[in-house]
Protein backbone atom coordinates (compact mmCIF):
# COMPACT_ATOMS: atom_id res chain seq x y z
CA UNK A 1 0.00 0.00 0.00
CA UNK A 2 1.73 3.03 -1.21
CA UNK A 3 1.11 6.24 1.29
CA UNK A 4 -1.26 8.43 -0.77
CA UNK A 5 -0.66 11.70 1.71
CA UNK A 6 -0.25 14.83 0.08
CA UNK A 7 -0.04 17.69 2.46
CA UNK A 8 -1.39 20.18 0.18
CA UNK A 9 -4.04 17.33 -1.04
CA UNK A 10 -7.41 17.72 0.34
CA UNK A 11 -9.02 15.53 3.33
CA UNK A 12 -11.15 12.74 2.02
CA UNK A 13 -14.05 11.70 3.86
CA UNK A 14 -16.06 9.20 4.16
CA UNK A 15 -19.29 9.08 6.20
CA UNK A 16 -20.57 6.18 8.29
CA UNK A 17 -24.26 6.44 10.12
CA UNK A 18 -27.83 4.55 9.65
CA UNK A 19 -29.49 8.14 10.56
CA UNK A 20 -29.60 9.98 7.01
CA UNK A 21 -30.06 13.41 8.86
CA UNK A 22 -26.45 12.76 10.75
CA UNK A 23 -24.80 11.99 7.21
CA UNK A 24 -26.15 15.04 5.51
CA UNK A 25 -25.50 17.12 8.73
CA UNK A 26 -21.68 16.38 8.35
CA UNK A 27 -21.61 15.82 4.67
CA UNK A 28 -22.68 19.19 4.20
CA UNK A 29 -20.12 20.74 6.93
CA UNK A 30 -17.35 18.79 4.93
CA UNK A 31 -18.08 20.10 2.03
CA UNK A 32 -18.25 23.80 3.12
CA UNK A 33 -15.25 23.11 4.45
CA UNK A 34 -11.93 24.32 1.70
CA UNK A 35 -9.90 21.51 2.42
CA UNK A 36 -12.65 18.55 2.45
CA UNK A 37 -13.68 15.97 0.39
CA UNK A 38 -16.89 13.72 0.78
CA UNK A 39 -16.19 10.73 -0.59
CA UNK A 40 -18.89 8.49 -0.10
CA UNK A 41 -21.78 7.84 2.63
CA UNK A 42 -22.71 4.59 4.41
CA UNK A 43 -25.36 3.51 6.49
CA UNK A 44 -24.55 -0.44 7.83
CA UNK A 45 -21.15 -1.93 8.86
CA UNK A 46 -20.95 -4.07 5.83
CA UNK A 47 -21.16 -1.12 3.19
CA UNK A 48 -18.40 1.03 5.14
CA UNK A 49 -16.29 -1.61 5.37
CA UNK A 50 -16.88 -2.30 1.42
CA UNK A 51 -16.41 1.14 0.89
CA UNK A 52 -13.80 2.16 2.98
CA UNK A 53 -11.83 -0.76 1.47
CA UNK A 54 -12.07 0.52 -2.14
CA UNK A 55 -11.86 4.48 -2.05
CA UNK A 56 -8.93 4.30 1.36
CA UNK A 57 -10.44 7.71 2.59
CA UNK A 58 -8.13 9.66 4.91
CA UNK A 59 -10.57 9.95 7.47
CA UNK A 60 -13.60 7.58 8.37
CA UNK A 61 -16.36 9.04 10.17
CA UNK A 62 -18.10 6.17 11.70
CA UNK A 63 -21.05 5.54 13.98
CA UNK A 64 -20.64 2.31 16.42
CA UNK A 65 -24.48 1.65 16.62
CA UNK A 66 -25.22 0.37 12.98
CA UNK A 67 -26.28 -2.79 11.59
CA UNK A 68 -24.88 -5.12 9.71
CA UNK A 69 -21.70 -5.17 11.66
CA UNK A 70 -21.58 -2.65 14.24
CA UNK A 71 -18.78 -0.07 14.14
CA UNK A 72 -16.17 -1.33 16.21
CA UNK A 73 -15.76 -5.04 14.01
CA UNK A 74 -15.50 -2.56 11.21
CA UNK A 75 -12.64 -0.67 12.68
CA UNK A 76 -11.25 -3.79 13.92
CA UNK A 77 -11.38 -5.38 10.81
CA UNK A 78 -9.72 -2.64 8.83
CA UNK A 79 -6.64 -2.46 11.71
CA UNK A 80 -6.14 -5.87 10.36
CA UNK A 81 -5.71 -4.79 6.94
CA UNK A 82 -3.42 -2.73 7.65
CA UNK A 83 -5.27 0.45 6.51
CA UNK A 84 -4.11 3.68 6.34
CA UNK A 85 -7.54 5.32 6.85
CA UNK A 86 -8.18 7.02 10.12
CA UNK A 87 -11.05 6.74 11.77
CA UNK A 88 -13.08 9.34 14.03
CA UNK A 89 -15.55 7.71 15.98
CA UNK A 90 -19.58 9.54 15.87
CA UNK A 91 -21.76 8.09 18.26
CA UNK A 92 -24.32 8.63 20.78
CA UNK A 93 -22.59 5.77 22.88
CA UNK A 94 -20.63 6.87 25.60
CA UNK A 95 -20.25 4.42 28.09
CA UNK A 96 -16.61 2.99 29.16
CA UNK A 97 -16.80 -0.07 27.09
CA UNK A 98 -16.89 1.61 23.78
CA UNK A 99 -14.54 4.18 24.41
CA UNK A 100 -12.39 1.57 25.75
CA UNK A 101 -12.90 -0.91 22.63
CA UNK A 102 -12.77 2.40 20.28
CA UNK A 103 -8.89 2.61 21.48
CA UNK A 104 -8.42 -0.68 21.56
CA UNK A 105 -8.73 -0.65 17.65
CA UNK A 106 -6.92 1.87 16.85
CA UNK A 107 -9.23 4.67 16.58
CA UNK A 108 -8.09 7.93 16.17
CA UNK A 109 -10.32 10.11 17.92
CA UNK A 110 -14.14 9.85 19.61
CA UNK A 111 -16.49 12.47 19.43
CA UNK A 112 -19.99 12.72 20.87
CA UNK A 113 -23.20 13.39 18.40
CA UNK A 114 -23.98 15.90 20.83
CA UNK A 115 -20.78 18.21 19.87
CA UNK A 116 -21.89 21.22 17.53
CA UNK A 117 -20.89 20.41 13.85
CA UNK A 118 -18.33 22.82 14.20
CA UNK A 119 -16.69 20.51 16.89
CA UNK A 120 -16.80 17.34 14.97
CA UNK A 121 -15.47 19.14 11.73
CA UNK A 122 -12.39 20.25 14.02
CA UNK A 123 -12.09 16.84 14.76
CA UNK A 124 -12.12 15.26 11.41
CA UNK A 125 -9.15 18.20 10.44
CA UNK A 126 -7.25 17.31 13.95
CA UNK A 127 -7.68 13.21 12.84
CA UNK A 128 -6.36 14.04 9.14
CA UNK A 129 -3.33 15.68 11.06
CA UNK A 130 -2.38 12.81 12.98
CA UNK A 131 -3.58 14.13 16.51
CA UNK A 132 -5.33 11.50 18.67
CA UNK A 133 -8.63 13.34 19.67
CA UNK A 134 -9.71 11.85 23.42
CA UNK A 135 -10.73 13.67 25.98
CA UNK A 136 -9.05 13.45 29.32
CA UNK A 137 -12.43 12.18 31.02
CA UNK A 138 -12.26 9.17 27.95
CA UNK A 139 -8.93 8.02 28.73
CA UNK A 140 -10.20 7.83 31.91
CA UNK A 141 -13.26 5.82 31.31
CA UNK A 142 -11.22 3.37 29.17
CA UNK A 143 -8.56 3.61 32.34
CA UNK A 144 -11.87 2.40 33.94
CA UNK A 145 -13.04 -0.17 31.60
CA UNK A 146 -9.78 -1.91 32.32
CA UNK A 147 -10.48 -3.12 35.32
CA UNK A 148 -13.54 -4.44 34.60
CA UNK A 149 -11.76 -6.19 31.44
CA UNK A 150 -9.21 -7.65 33.57
CA UNK A 151 -11.91 -9.21 36.01
CA UNK A 152 -13.75 -10.92 32.86
CA UNK A 153 -10.43 -12.26 31.57
CA UNK A 154 -9.68 -13.64 35.05
CA UNK A 155 -13.53 -15.09 35.23
CA UNK A 156 -13.27 -16.22 31.83
CA UNK A 157 -10.00 -17.90 32.18
CA UNK A 158 -10.65 -19.76 35.43
CA UNK A 159 -13.93 -21.48 34.01
CA UNK A 160 -12.17 -22.11 30.76
CA UNK A 161 -9.11 -23.80 32.84
CA UNK A 162 -11.85 -26.50 34.80
CA UNK A 163 -13.28 -27.24 31.67
CA UNK A 164 -11.59 -30.30 30.15
CA UNK A 165 -10.63 -30.24 26.11
CA UNK A 166 -13.91 -32.28 25.69
CA UNK A 167 -16.34 -29.92 27.88
CA UNK A 168 -14.72 -27.37 25.71
CA UNK A 169 -15.92 -29.07 22.45
CA UNK A 170 -19.76 -29.61 24.16
CA UNK A 171 -19.87 -26.70 25.45
CA UNK A 172 -19.26 -25.07 21.71
CA UNK A 173 -22.06 -27.08 20.37
CA UNK A 174 -24.43 -26.63 23.00
CA UNK A 175 -23.72 -22.79 22.09
CA UNK A 176 -24.67 -24.12 18.63
CA UNK A 177 -28.02 -24.85 19.23
CA UNK A 178 -27.04 -28.58 18.65
CA UNK A 179 -29.37 -30.91 20.67
CA UNK A 180 -28.17 -33.85 22.75
CA UNK A 181 -28.07 -36.04 20.65
CA UNK A 182 -27.03 -34.33 17.71
CA UNK A 183 -24.04 -33.37 19.94
CA UNK A 184 -23.52 -37.29 20.58
CA UNK A 185 -23.37 -38.05 16.66
CA UNK A 186 -21.32 -34.51 15.74
CA UNK A 187 -18.69 -36.03 18.82
CA UNK A 188 -18.70 -40.14 18.53
CA UNK A 189 -20.04 -40.32 21.43
CA UNK A 190 -22.86 -42.20 23.43
CA UNK A 191 -25.95 -39.86 24.28
CA UNK A 192 -25.24 -41.02 27.90
CA UNK A 193 -21.96 -39.79 27.84
CA UNK A 194 -22.64 -36.72 26.11
CA UNK A 195 -25.40 -35.85 28.94
CA UNK A 196 -22.53 -36.62 31.72
CA UNK A 197 -20.26 -34.18 30.27
CA UNK A 198 -23.41 -31.53 29.71
CA UNK A 199 -24.05 -32.29 33.49
CA UNK A 200 -20.21 -31.35 34.50
CA UNK A 201 -20.34 -28.46 32.48
CA UNK A 202 -23.19 -26.65 34.30
CA UNK A 203 -22.04 -27.56 37.33
CA UNK A 204 -18.71 -26.31 36.39
CA UNK A 205 -20.48 -22.91 34.98
CA UNK A 206 -22.61 -22.83 37.83
CA UNK A 207 -25.98 -23.47 35.83
CA UNK A 208 -28.68 -25.23 36.34
CA UNK A 209 -30.46 -25.14 32.53
CA UNK A 210 -29.32 -24.83 28.69
CA UNK A 211 -30.17 -21.39 28.52
CA UNK A 212 -28.30 -20.08 31.63
CA UNK A 213 -25.35 -22.23 30.73
CA UNK A 214 -25.65 -20.41 27.10
CA UNK A 215 -26.14 -16.62 28.90
CA UNK A 216 -23.33 -17.74 31.54
CA UNK A 217 -20.81 -18.93 28.66
CA UNK A 218 -21.99 -15.78 26.51
CA UNK A 219 -21.38 -13.62 29.41
CA UNK A 220 -18.16 -14.88 30.01
CA UNK A 221 -16.59 -14.46 26.35
CA UNK A 222 -16.66 -18.49 25.60
CA UNK A 223 -19.21 -18.50 22.82
CA UNK A 224 -20.27 -15.14 20.77
CA UNK A 225 -23.28 -14.22 20.17
CA UNK A 226 -23.43 -13.60 16.21
CA UNK B 1 -15.67 11.30 72.18
CA UNK B 2 -18.89 9.24 70.48
CA UNK B 3 -19.63 5.93 71.47
CA UNK B 4 -18.35 3.88 68.58
CA UNK B 5 -21.84 1.60 68.26
CA UNK B 6 -21.72 -1.98 69.23
CA UNK B 7 -21.55 -4.62 66.90
CA UNK B 8 -19.71 -7.91 66.14
CA UNK B 9 -18.52 -7.07 63.03
CA UNK B 10 -17.03 -3.51 63.90
CA UNK B 11 -17.98 -2.07 60.34
CA UNK B 12 -20.61 0.80 62.09
CA UNK B 13 -18.66 4.05 62.99
CA UNK B 14 -19.73 6.98 63.10
CA UNK B 15 -16.81 9.41 62.86
CA UNK B 16 -15.55 10.29 59.10
CA UNK B 17 -14.17 6.96 57.59
CA UNK B 18 -10.14 6.37 57.90
CA UNK B 19 -8.30 5.08 55.29
CA UNK B 20 -6.24 2.02 56.71
CA UNK B 21 -3.44 0.73 55.03
CA UNK B 22 -1.65 -2.69 54.46
CA UNK B 23 1.99 -1.37 53.07
CA UNK B 24 3.52 -4.79 51.63
CA UNK B 25 6.62 -4.24 49.73
CA UNK B 26 9.87 -7.06 49.37
CA UNK B 27 12.13 -4.09 50.40
CA UNK B 28 11.61 -3.14 54.38
CA UNK B 29 13.26 0.36 53.63
CA UNK B 30 10.85 0.79 51.04
CA UNK B 31 7.96 -0.37 53.47
CA UNK B 32 9.07 2.01 56.16
CA UNK B 33 9.34 4.81 53.66
CA UNK B 34 5.64 4.21 52.49
CA UNK B 35 4.23 3.60 55.86
CA UNK B 36 5.72 7.35 56.87
CA UNK B 37 4.69 9.00 53.83
CA UNK B 38 1.09 7.58 54.59
CA UNK B 39 1.19 8.16 58.43
CA UNK B 40 1.53 11.91 58.02
CA UNK B 41 -2.18 11.79 56.23
CA UNK B 42 -4.62 12.74 58.69
CA UNK B 43 -6.91 10.44 56.70
CA UNK B 44 -4.58 7.56 56.29
CA UNK B 45 -3.37 5.34 58.50
CA UNK B 46 -1.11 2.47 58.32
CA UNK B 47 -2.48 -0.93 59.99
CA UNK B 48 -0.09 -3.43 59.24
CA UNK B 49 3.31 -3.94 57.05
CA UNK B 50 4.45 -6.75 56.01
CA UNK B 51 7.34 -8.09 53.40
CA UNK B 52 6.38 -11.22 52.30
CA UNK B 53 3.43 -13.41 51.00
CA UNK B 54 3.10 -15.16 54.33
CA UNK B 55 2.76 -12.00 56.39
CA UNK B 56 0.80 -10.33 54.50
CA UNK B 57 -1.82 -12.86 54.14
CA UNK B 58 -2.26 -12.89 58.50
CA UNK B 59 -2.03 -9.11 58.49
CA UNK B 60 -5.25 -9.06 55.82
CA UNK B 61 -6.92 -11.98 57.67
CA UNK B 62 -6.44 -10.17 61.23
CA UNK B 63 -8.53 -6.94 59.57
CA UNK B 64 -10.55 -9.08 57.51
CA UNK B 65 -13.08 -7.59 59.49
CA UNK B 66 -12.82 -4.27 59.14
CA UNK B 67 -13.75 -1.79 56.40
CA UNK B 68 -12.00 1.05 54.71
CA UNK B 69 -8.96 -1.05 54.25
CA UNK B 70 -6.92 -1.18 51.33
CA UNK B 71 -3.49 -2.87 50.42
CA UNK B 72 -0.88 -1.52 48.72
CA UNK B 73 1.27 -4.31 47.45
CA UNK B 74 4.77 -3.86 45.71
CA UNK B 75 5.69 -6.33 42.96
CA UNK B 76 9.13 -6.87 44.11
CA UNK B 77 7.99 -10.06 46.09
CA UNK B 78 9.94 -12.94 44.41
CA UNK B 79 10.10 -17.08 44.30
CA UNK B 80 7.17 -19.29 44.56
CA UNK B 81 4.88 -16.98 46.52
CA UNK B 82 5.58 -13.83 44.56
CA UNK B 83 3.82 -10.85 44.72
CA UNK B 84 1.51 -11.85 42.18
CA UNK B 85 0.42 -15.26 43.84
CA UNK B 86 -0.36 -13.08 47.26
CA UNK B 87 -2.51 -10.74 44.72
CA UNK B 88 -4.64 -13.72 43.46
CA UNK B 89 -4.96 -15.04 46.80
CA UNK B 90 -6.53 -12.00 48.34
CA UNK B 91 -8.66 -11.89 45.31
CA UNK B 92 -9.90 -15.22 45.89
CA UNK B 93 -10.03 -14.83 49.55
CA UNK B 94 -10.84 -11.25 50.03
CA UNK B 95 -12.88 -10.44 46.93
CA UNK B 96 -13.76 -6.91 48.85
CA UNK B 97 -10.23 -5.82 49.78
CA UNK B 98 -9.23 -3.18 47.07
CA UNK B 99 -5.39 -4.15 46.07
CA UNK B 100 -3.44 -1.22 44.69
CA UNK B 101 -0.54 -2.56 42.77
CA UNK B 102 3.04 -0.50 43.16
CA UNK B 103 6.23 -1.42 40.25
CA UNK B 104 8.67 0.08 39.13
CA UNK B 105 8.75 -1.94 35.49
CA UNK B 106 8.88 -0.57 32.03
CA UNK B 107 7.25 -3.40 30.69
CA UNK B 108 2.97 -2.91 30.22
CA UNK B 109 2.91 -6.73 30.60
CA UNK B 110 3.59 -6.81 34.27
CA UNK B 111 0.68 -3.98 34.40
CA UNK B 112 -1.62 -6.92 32.81
CA UNK B 113 -0.37 -9.29 34.85
CA UNK B 114 -1.25 -7.05 37.62
CA UNK B 115 -4.60 -6.61 36.60
CA UNK B 116 -5.65 -9.84 35.07
CA UNK B 117 -4.27 -11.01 38.84
CA UNK B 118 -6.75 -9.22 40.68
CA UNK B 119 -5.13 -5.45 41.39
CA UNK B 120 -7.54 -2.88 41.11
CA UNK B 121 -4.85 -0.40 40.55
CA UNK B 122 -1.47 -0.23 39.30
CA UNK B 123 0.62 2.72 39.84
CA UNK B 124 4.35 3.21 38.20
CA UNK B 125 6.72 4.07 41.36
CA UNK B 126 7.95 6.96 39.24
CA UNK B 127 4.63 9.03 40.27
CA UNK B 128 5.34 11.68 42.85
CA UNK B 129 3.74 11.16 47.26
CA UNK B 130 0.88 13.17 46.60
CA UNK B 131 -0.26 10.93 43.26
CA UNK B 132 0.69 7.85 45.90
CA UNK B 133 -1.05 8.97 48.25
CA UNK B 134 -4.15 10.59 45.75
CA UNK B 135 -4.37 6.76 44.44
CA UNK B 136 -4.62 5.06 47.88
CA UNK B 137 -8.05 6.80 48.38
CA UNK B 138 -9.16 6.71 45.31
CA UNK B 139 -8.32 2.85 45.39
CA UNK B 140 -10.23 2.79 48.49
CA UNK B 141 -13.46 3.99 46.55
CA UNK B 142 -12.78 1.22 44.14
CA UNK B 143 -11.91 3.26 41.70
CA UNK B 144 -9.66 2.28 38.69
CA UNK B 145 -6.16 3.75 39.27
CA UNK B 146 -3.46 3.69 37.03
CA UNK B 147 -1.11 5.98 37.59
CA UNK B 148 2.75 7.14 36.10
CA UNK B 149 2.19 5.30 32.98
CA UNK B 150 2.30 6.14 29.08
CA UNK B 151 -1.61 6.95 27.78
CA UNK B 152 -0.04 4.69 25.20
CA UNK B 153 0.15 1.95 27.23
CA UNK B 154 -3.71 1.11 27.05
CA UNK B 155 -3.69 -1.12 24.23
CA UNK B 156 -0.61 -3.28 25.18
CA UNK B 157 -2.02 -3.42 28.56
CA UNK B 158 -5.25 -4.99 27.18
CA UNK B 159 -3.45 -7.09 24.65
CA UNK B 160 -1.49 -8.24 27.94
CA UNK B 161 -4.15 -9.43 29.77
CA UNK B 162 -6.06 -11.22 26.36
CA UNK B 163 -2.80 -13.26 26.34
CA UNK B 164 -3.26 -13.66 30.07
CA UNK B 165 -6.20 -15.44 29.87
CA UNK B 166 -5.24 -17.40 27.10
CA UNK B 167 -2.59 -18.97 29.14
CA UNK B 168 -4.18 -19.23 32.41
CA UNK B 169 -7.33 -20.30 30.41
CA UNK B 170 -5.29 -23.56 29.75
CA UNK B 171 -3.61 -24.67 32.87
CA UNK B 172 -5.64 -25.10 35.99
CA UNK B 173 -4.17 -23.18 38.94
CA UNK B 174 -2.73 -26.21 40.28
CA UNK B 175 -1.03 -26.99 37.20
CA UNK B 176 0.13 -23.40 37.13
CA UNK B 177 1.62 -23.87 40.57
CA UNK B 178 3.36 -26.85 39.98
CA UNK B 179 5.05 -25.23 37.01
CA UNK B 180 6.30 -22.76 38.96
CA UNK B 181 7.99 -24.85 41.28
CA UNK B 182 9.26 -26.62 38.45
CA UNK B 183 10.72 -23.53 37.02
CA UNK B 184 13.07 -23.49 39.95
CA UNK B 185 15.05 -26.20 38.55
CA UNK B 186 13.66 -28.86 41.30
CA UNK B 187 13.35 -32.71 40.05
CA UNK B 188 10.06 -34.67 40.14
CA UNK B 189 10.51 -35.80 43.35
CA UNK B 190 11.42 -32.43 44.97
CA UNK B 191 8.20 -30.92 43.72
CA UNK B 192 6.12 -33.33 45.07
CA UNK B 193 7.78 -32.97 48.30
CA UNK B 194 7.12 -28.52 48.08
CA UNK B 195 3.96 -29.36 47.19
CA UNK B 196 2.77 -32.34 49.29
CA UNK B 197 2.06 -34.24 46.45
CA UNK B 198 3.45 -37.59 45.24
CA UNK B 199 6.10 -37.90 43.03
CA UNK B 200 3.71 -39.21 40.14
CA UNK B 201 1.35 -37.01 40.42
CA UNK B 202 3.39 -34.57 40.04
CA UNK B 203 4.88 -36.32 36.47
CA UNK B 204 1.04 -36.86 35.66
CA UNK B 205 0.69 -32.92 36.26
CA UNK B 206 3.86 -31.90 34.13
CA UNK B 207 2.95 -34.19 31.14
CA UNK B 208 -0.58 -32.56 31.17
CA UNK B 209 1.09 -29.16 31.49
CA UNK B 210 3.42 -29.50 28.47
CA UNK B 211 0.65 -31.16 25.81
CA UNK B 212 -1.79 -28.30 27.40
CA UNK B 213 1.21 -25.76 26.37
CA UNK B 214 2.16 -27.38 23.20
CA UNK B 215 5.68 -27.71 24.87
CA UNK B 216 8.14 -31.08 24.22
CA UNK B 217 9.33 -30.86 27.56
CA UNK B 218 10.39 -29.33 30.62
CA UNK B 219 12.79 -25.91 29.67
CA UNK B 220 10.77 -25.41 26.56
CA UNK B 221 7.32 -25.19 28.77
CA UNK B 222 8.79 -22.77 31.06
CA UNK B 223 10.59 -20.95 28.30
CA UNK B 224 6.78 -20.63 26.89
CA UNK B 225 5.31 -19.77 30.14
CA UNK B 226 7.78 -17.31 31.32
CA UNK B 227 7.82 -15.46 27.92
CA UNK B 228 3.96 -14.94 27.77
CA UNK B 229 4.26 -13.87 31.52
CA UNK B 230 2.59 -16.85 33.00
CA UNK B 231 5.45 -17.65 35.24
CA UNK B 232 8.21 -15.31 36.70
CA UNK B 233 11.43 -16.64 36.72
CA UNK B 234 13.76 -15.47 39.78
CA UNK B 235 15.50 -12.72 40.05
CA UNK B 236 13.86 -11.44 36.79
Amino acid sequence: MLPMMNERSRTRVLIVDDHPMIRQMVSLACRNHPRMEVVGEASNGAEALELCRRLRPDVLVLDLLIPRLDGIEVARRLQEDGSATRILVLTGADDKASVFEALRVGAAGYGEKTASIEHIVAAIEAVADGTKVFTVEQERQAHEHLGEFARKARDTAKVLASLTPRERDVLGLIAEGLSTRQIANRLRMSERTAETHIGNIYQKLQVKTRLQALYRAAGLGLVTRE
Amino acid sequence: MQTPMPGESGELRLLPPTIGVIVVDGFPVVGAALTLLIEAEPDLKVLASASSARETLEAVRRLSRRSGVVAVVGLNIEGEENSYWLIRRIRDDFPRLPILAIGSNGDPMAVSRALFFGTDGYLHKSAGPEVFLEAIRRTAQREVVLEGLPSDWLVPIAEGIDVQKEWASRLTDREQQVLTVAAQGLTARQIGSRLGVRERTVTTHLSRIYKKLGAEGRVHAIDRAARSGLISLRGQ
